[in-house]
């Protein structure tokens, strides 16, 4: 991505709610024109975050800056700083254009000559022409999110904030949607930072990708960077992508249910893990003769999933193993349940996390 | 088994405890058509008439029967629930709304409003009163000292009925509102109030209804001049005529007209809602 | 804890400041009904002369109150007539409420039957004591069904203008507020454990008095502090249906005040608001309504 100056920025963000500590010590720089796709589990304060930002929620210390302007203190409408609900939070009595219109006409500039026009344009550049005199009610929830966006739009932010904007919506809109968000803000040249909780469209979506684990940015990287070389166990985890195994890491061996192995390097972590993609294991027969790592497990059970198929194995220990196998790379196999199998990986295809390592 | 004896035995208690909730009035709307000037409130019906509904509004040659004080007592009933309507609502819609956010003693501040409706208005009524004879040293009024003690009452009600209706109200469209650089105030303005309207309706009927009944906190607090209820209150003590059982059925219908109209408007909006639903279905 | 449930728990106002909101409403409630309410305990130590009344503290009209036959005689008849109302209320209610609560499936019914029941409420409060005048009176309407059925020869005179009338008509009025909250309660039992319950052989009445009673004593509860509390504070019913013969410590307020004797008429206040505490207090010990609702 291109070197801009940052659009916004967090320094050192902390919220608690009580007990609970929502965001520790965010620090965050993203620059202009970039679609951001902010990932975590429930719980990590990826929405807390998304709140601070817009003026929702105030910060416990720590500063927001939002074109070089510290806006820590100032209150969300003075912020111009665009938000999308995942439940849409569209006025229900009003109809899609008034809606569109509401913030044109009641913000602090006076209502711009051309509104009608702008309404128009931008309700056309989300599809919506021809329903403008619909109420809200009368509109699919595809049709309500993209009267959301439009009326985000309208008001020409430079960052838009979308909360799980697609998590409301059926799988197949889910899918055409993804697709149209990023059409939409690359024509407008505005900066989307994309809350979601699904790894694949976080990484399908974001240009770079931000991972929250415990209110704590975990990762901050290109998809490819985030899946290709997760940061820690916990970010592994989370991709859903990854067989994670504990064990103790002592010098360069690592000795987990599959006994020791010898590593070289990993990625520094508090506890130690070993993580080896799903699409990076091979299932062979049971004793057929492996030279690197491997581990015995039991088949159960088999998904198929459309470009690939995954088996779950189960380990010695109980733990669950799975095996993506592409179909470009050869036809299904059919194994036997509860049947013993060895399922093997190149050293050098798994991720070492532990302390002191580099 | 036993229930099914039991439910047909329920049921007509039931019916039977409604008959005695209703029975009275019944009794008293037939006496109000009572033959006059010369029948009395009682049983039998000499004629069927409606000279006590005339005889209210001074429609009829006088008799010995002195025609009710109402006309005055009317206005300031009308006038002062009005003010308490207005003036309860508006407490009511604010405070609520500042109980959607936790503060500091909002539980001591909840029982202070509640305590309102539970005091009986024996003691309100008096207390004011105290503090208008003997503290202030003014002068008890209708509009005045009547006017707070019926606020203290019915604010609580508008409050409560406010406070169910934020509950459910969806916070995310006012931050919407924000987003859209939309001031705070114009977004209650524009966006909560046009959603909130139908809990500000019940608010206000609900206002009206009681303060335009008010007797017991009216009877201390208002001074000289009478309201409606004292007006009724008065004959309660001298011989009855059926013509405060005449009033009695016009209070009570105007009471239910109040009602209908509330319910028109409910169903008005209930039903633009619904029409929009089906639209959606078509579409 | 879910990522969206933290943010709705701490409701939202933005930066805007909305606690000052509360101020207009709380300055209200301090000067129009804490204030007056500590005043009566304070004017009740008040000197009090036949017509005049002086800020000087004493005993007087306390030791007038308790010395008095009347006065003590009508705290008396304000409990008494408050047990009686009671026990009508909780009596007459209950098999309603047990009928519309649990009884009747139907959701829309219920509603129907709760809300006949709380119409009257929006008429006006002394149209239906009056009421009850052509109804108990000496040519009323119940003495003349009476007479028709050949039940009784004579009319009852003692229906109208004695305690029982005061009773009728305090127990009608009232008698709602008692079956809304234990219809309320009945609603919510679980249909299934007296379903459990019927299937291990228990019969209606062990049923009863083991699961439904218990599970509706905080409606129960709710709804006897709530006529309770109008009962204590009640005077008009007294005054007109009991033709001036019963004497509440409302009716022994309002005659006090009309005499301008503000001293006495806080003095029986103090009293009733006591009373009302230690009657609402003693509810509360029963069932620890936090809990329970």
């Amino acid at each position: 991505m291109t070197d801009h100056q940052p659009i916004f920025r967090l320094e050192g963000v902390t919220k608690s709610y009580g007990q609970v500590k929502a965001l520790r010590d965010v620090t965050l720089r993203v620059a202009g024109n970039e679609y951001i796709s902010l990932l975590g589990p429930s719980g990590s304060g990826k929405s807390t975050l998304l709140r601070v930002i817009a003026g929702f929620e105030a910060p416990d210390s720590g500063q927001v800056f939002f074109e070089g302007r510290d806006i820590t203190h100032v209150p969300a409408h003075e912020r111009g700083i665009g938000f999308v609900f995942q439940n849409f939070a569209l006025f229900p009595h009003l109809t899609v254009f008034d809606n569109v219109a509401f913030g044109l006409r009641n913000g602090k500039a006076p209502e711009p000559a051309d509104l009608d026009k702008r309404v128009r344009d931008i309700i056309a550049l989300v599809g919506l022409s021809g329903m403008e005199g619909r109420g809200v009610h009368q509109i699919s929830g595809g049709q309500k999110q993209r009267v959301a966006l439009a009326r985000t739009l309208v008001m020409a932010p430079r960052l838009v904030l979308l909360d799980e904007p697609l998590g409301a919506l059926d799988a197949n809109l889910r899918h055409r949607m993804r697709n149209e968000l990023r059409a939409i803000r690359e024509k407008l040249g505005v900066t989307f930072l994309h809350v979601t909780g699904s790894e694949t469209e976080a990484l399908a979506m974001g240009d770079r990708v931000v991972v929250l684990d415990h209110g704590r940015i975990a990762q901050f990287g290109k998809p490819d960077e985030v899946y290709g070389r997760p940061a820690s166990p916990n970010v592994a985890h989370f991709l859903n992508r990854y067989n994670i195994f504990s064990g103790a890491l002592e010098g360069s061996t690592f000795t987990g249910p599959f006994g020791a192995i010898g590593v070289s390097g990993g990625t520094p972590s508090d506890k130690p893990a070993y993580a080896i993609r799903y699409d990076r294991m091979t299932v062979e027969p049971a004793g057929a003769p492996v030279a690197g790592p491997a581990i015995p497990a039991t088949f159960v059970a088999s998904e198929y999933l459309g470009s690939s198929v995954i088996y779950f194995f189960e380990a010695a220990d109980g733990q669950v193993i799975e095996v993506e196998h592409h179909l470009s790379l050869g036809a299904p196999q059919s194994y036997e349940p509860k049947a013993q199998y060895l399922l093997r990986w190149r050293p050098e295809d798994a991720i070492v996390f532990g302390p002191g390592v580099n | 088994m036993e229930s099914r004896v039991l439910k047909p035995i329920l049921a007509v208690y039931t019916a039977l405890f409604i008959l005695f909730l209703y029975g009275p009035f019944f009794v008293l709307a037939i006496l109000s058509f009572q033959k006059g000037p010369e029948g009395g409130p009682q049983f039998p019906i000499l004629e069927w008439s409606t000279y006590w509904y005339r005889h209210i509004f001074g429609l009829v040659p006088p008799s010995r029967i002195a025609p009710l004080p109402l006309g005055e007592a009317m206005f300031r009933s009308l006038t002062l629930a009005f003010m308490t309507m207005v003036t309860s609502t508006v407490l009511g819609v604010m405070s609520a709304q500042a109980f959607r956010r936790k503060f500091k003693g909002s539980g001591f501040v909840f029982y202070l409003i509640v305590l309102g409706m539970m005091v009986p208005g024996v003691l309100t009524g008096l207390g004011v009163s105290l503090l208008a004879n003997n503290v202030l040293g003014i002068e008890r009024h209708w509009w005045s000292t009547a006017f707070v003690t019926h606020v203290v009452y019915t604010f609580p009600f508008a409050f409560l009925v406010m406070l169910a209706i934020l509950n459910r109200f969806d916070p995310s469209v006012e931050e919407a509102s924000w987003s859209l650089g939309v001031s705070p105030a114009r977004t209650f303005r524009k966006v909560t109030f046009p959603l909130i309207f139908p809990g500000v309706l019940s608010a206000m009927l609900f206002a009206f209804t009681l303060s335009y009944d008010e007797f017991s906190r009216t009877l201390f607090a208002s001074g000289r001049d009478q309201t409606l209820p004292l007006a009724i209150y008065g004959t309660f003590s001298v011989e009855i005529h059926p013509n405060v059982f005449a009033f009695g059925v016009l209070t009570t219908v105007f009471s239910f007209a109040l009602l209908a109209v509330y319910a028109l408007l409910m169903s008005l909006s209930v039903r633009r809602a619904r029409k929009m639903a089906v639209q959606e279905d078509i579409a | 804890m879910s990522d969206t449930a933290l943010p709705a728990a701490s409701v939202s106002s933005g930066n805007s400041k909305s606690a000052w909101l509360i101020v207009p409403g709380m300055i209200w409630m301090l000067l129009f009904l804490v204030a007056p309410i500590l005043l009566i305990l304070y004017v009740s130590f008040w000197t009090q002369t036949t017509f005049k009344i002086e800020p000087t503290l004493t005993l007087q009209s306390w030791k007038a109150f308790f010395g008095s036959d009347t006065y003590l005689a009508s705290l008396w008849t304000t409990i008494r007539i408050w047990l009686l109302v009671l026990a009508a209320t909780f009596i007459v209610g209950y098999p309603t409420a047990l009928f519309v609560g649990l009884f009747v499936k139907n959701k829309t019914l219920s509603t129907v039957l709760l809300v006949i029941c709380v119409i009257p409420f929006w008429t006006s409060f002394l149209i239906r004591v009056l009421a009850w005048r052509p109804m108990l009176g000496k040519e009323g309407a119940i003495n003349i069904i009476l007479q028709k059925f050949g039940i009784t020869s004579q009319p009852i005179e003692a229906l109208l203008f004695t305690e029982l009338s005061v009773v009728i008509g305090m127990t009608q009025i009232y008698v709602v507020f008692m079956v809304g909250p234990i219809a309320f309660m009945l609603g919510r039992i679980d249909p299934n454990i007296i379903e459990a319950a019927r299937d291990l052989g228990a019969g209606f009445g062990r049923i009863f008095w083991k699961i439904i009673f218990p599970l509706s004593l905080p409606g129960v509860i709710v709804g006897a502090i709530f006529v309770s509390v109008m009962v204590l504070g009640e005077f008009a019913t007294a005054a007109a249906l009991s033709g001036r013969k019963v004497n509440l410590l409302g009716n022994i307020i309002v005659t006090q005040v009309g005499s301008l004797k503000w001293a006495m008429a806080s003095v029986a206040g103090v009293i009733l608001t006591i009373v009302m505490g230690l009657v609402i207090a003693g509810f509360l010990r029963i069932v620890d309504l936090k809990r329970e609702l």
